[in-house]
């Protein structure tokens, strides 16, 4: 079995992916076809082969966590229906994106997985599982995906997912020489007959023919491509405008609990000699504290629903929040990455290929193995906590506080490869 | 360039480094990527590189690969070799794709039918080919138009509509939500 996807899918999904600062997930759309190849050799003539191929036509990336299934794991069909709609007969697996993880399926992803199947009705449903990790400095990142096929028993349970390309455009197929012939016979009938293919300027008539097909698609292309540019814009500029209603919405909620907060403490002022208040002598030494620091206490207060920049954020997407000038020497998060020697040493370019060490061997937590083919269940509830707890709460804030690359970098003499001091 | 892409972003651009990707091969920079990296800083300090390397994929554990990495280069001693170092890179959250984006997509197949055309036209003034070679070099450049339209545009075309069509989902989400905000909002 094989699976394709466009290069433009695959990127849509990082895409997607990058924007989201928790795990993402969505569904693949496409189908699976059965290609038969044939093929001839001395001991059997014209035995043919049915390869089952997926193609990942499109995804629909889902705008929130748990949208379709509880804490649980339990499937909700009439959400998944909704985010779905008609498109839920071209459904042919699903993905998932996490942070610092390991390439297996977590067990709620497993249990998931098995509703899916069955809601669905898709025997041979397949799960994506992109990874991501990175250097302890962010200098090199990488992306790692499997093509899980769960359904199936513990050996196959893994697919090649290719990506089609161009492929070779060394462009050595055109000749610059005829092969020597002095035939008068095949001089002349090649002339003669050879000349329909050429129109009267000398040019061949296919190539002024697929030039126009070309023509004709690369302008569609264009005006499709205006077309999303639009419609960027438009949801650009309607999705300020929703952020735009939400922080006045939130703002003048504060300002009326504090409003509310204020009038009350000065009602509870006012109220004279009432032994059923607490320490009411204690009040009017409040009342004669700056509003500042009262104010600063009702911040404190109101500020709880807004403790996890990671949620908010993944519900209203607000505009680029502004990025610190200056790169912090330890950014939280590198400290919690799990193998910041993964993607190889720094300073020293790494002669294997792949990611590895220095001297050719992989660091073997970068060999981490999808692990479909091992007895390793067990490891599955561990790997769950970790993802929820990694990947949702700590990748925020590296992000949050990143570096765009507008700060001058100089040239370190000795090599260092980190912040500059003091800039 | 510069002036063109000022004009489209509203704000001024300059040349700020440069990319290439290494297809099927490790991300680190080769000896010439960091001799080249060290020529662009000597005209400008702040010029970073970046790397990607993608196609990779490891046949024992069927994981692919997608890596991207971001250096300069530094020269331990007056006359020894260049080396790496590395530069932090953070991708940044951006909701919408920018005009820049697109047109550079959608300018990729246009550069690689100009390729073609370029290399066949060389051909093509080659005058001592025999017809049946001529023919086939026509084919040659019919397939190679082929495959770019099957490999890229075709898949260009499909991912440009399918973003359209999540757009335009997303518009009417976010006209709801909207409504409902401003209602919200009244109410106070």
């Amino acid at each position: 079995m094989a699976a394709s996807i466009s290069g433009y899918t695959f990127s849509s999904v990082c895409y997607h992916s990058a924007n989201s600062n928790s795990d993402h997930e969505g569904f693949l759309l496409g189908e699976v076809r059965q290609e038969e190849t044939l093929s001839i050799s001395d001991s059997h003539i014209g035995s043919s082969e049915f390869l089952s191929v997926i193609e990942v036509h499109n995804h629909e990336p889902c705008a929130q966590l748990f949208s379709f299934y509880d804490y649980a794991g339990n499937v909700n069909e009439e959400n998944l229906n909704r985010i779905l709609k008609d498109r839920r007969k071209n459904v042919i697996g699903w993905y998932r994106f996490r942070r610092n993880t390991q390439q297996q399926m977590s067990f709620r992803e497993q249990v998931i997985h098995k509703q899916l199947t069955n809601i669905l009705g898709i025997p041979d449903l397949v799960f994506l599982l992109f990874s991501f990790i990175s250097t302890a400095n962010s200098s090199t990142h990488a992306l790692e995906y499997v093509l899980f096929r769960p359904n199936r028993n513990r050996y196959n349970q893994k697919i090649s997912l290719s990506i089609p390309n161009l492929g070779n455009t060394s462009q050595q197929e055109y000749k610059v020489s005829s092969v020597p012939n002095t035939s008068k016979n095949y001089a002349s009938v090649i002339k003669e007959h050879g000349t329909d293919f050429f129109d009267k300027d000398g040019v061949m008539k296919d190539i002024r023919a697929i030039f126009q097909v070309y023509s004709a698609l690369q302008d569609r292309v264009q005006a499709v491509c205006c077309e999303v540019d639009q419609s960027e814009r438009v949801r650009e500029k309607i999705q300020e405008e929703v952020n735009k209603l939400k922080e006045e919405i939130a703002l003048r909620k504060r300002n009326s609990a504090e409003e509310e907060r204020r009038l009350q403490e000065a009602a509870a002022v006012t109220l004279p000699d009432n032994s059923a208040l607490p320490d009411t002598s204690a009040l009017p030494d409040n009342s004669a504290l700056p509003d500042s620091s009262h104010s600063s206490l009702t911040r404190v207060v109101l500020s709880g629903p807004s403790v996890e920049p990671s949620l908010e954020r993944a519900v209203n997407s607000s505009s680029p929040p502004i990025y610190s000038t200056t790169l912090p020497p330890d950014s939280p998060s590198a400290i919690l990455l799990p193998r910041p020697q993964a993607v190889g040493s720094p300073g020293h370019p790494s002669p294997s290929v792949g990611l590895g060490n220095g001297d050719g061997s992989s660091s073997d937590s970068l060999n981490r193995q999808a692990t479909g083919q091992e007895d390793e269940d067990d490891d599955d509830e561990d790997s769950s906590e970790y993802e929820n707890l990694v990947s949702e709460q700590l990748q925020p804030p590296s992000l949050s506080e990143a570096v765009t690359l507008g700060r001058p970098a100089t040239l370190w003499p000795d090599g260092d490869a980190h912040s500059p001091p003091g800039s | 360039m510069k002036h063109r892409l000022a004009e489209m972003t509203g704000r001024p651009m300059r040349v700020v480094g440069w990319y290439h990707s290494h297809p099927h091969i490790t991300v680190w920079p080769s000896h010439v990527d960091v001799r080249t990296q060290a020529m662009y800083q000597m005209m400008d300090q702040g010029f970073v590189g970046l790397i990607f390397s993608c196609f990779i994929e490891d046949k024992n554990t069927k994981t692919g690969r997608v890596l991207y990495t971001c250096f300069q280069s530094v020269q331990a001693q007056k006359g020894s070799e260049y080396e790496r170092i590395e530069i932090p890179i953070h991708v940044v959250p951006h909701e919408a794709i920018g005009k820049v984006c697109l047109e550079s997509a959608v300018e990729l197949p246009r550069i690689l039918c100009q390729e073609e055309q370029d290399t066949y036209r060389r051909i093509h003034s080659l005058t001592h080919l025999d017809p049946i070679t001529k023919i086939h070099n026509g084919s040659v450049f019919t397939k190679n138009l082929c495959s770019q339209m099957s490999a890229i545009s075709g898949p260009l075309l499909q991912w440009l509509e399918d973003r359209l069509e999540q757009n335009k989902q997303s518009i009417i989400k976010l006209q709801k939500e909207k409504e409902q905000l401003t209602q919200e909002l009244a109410a106070l």
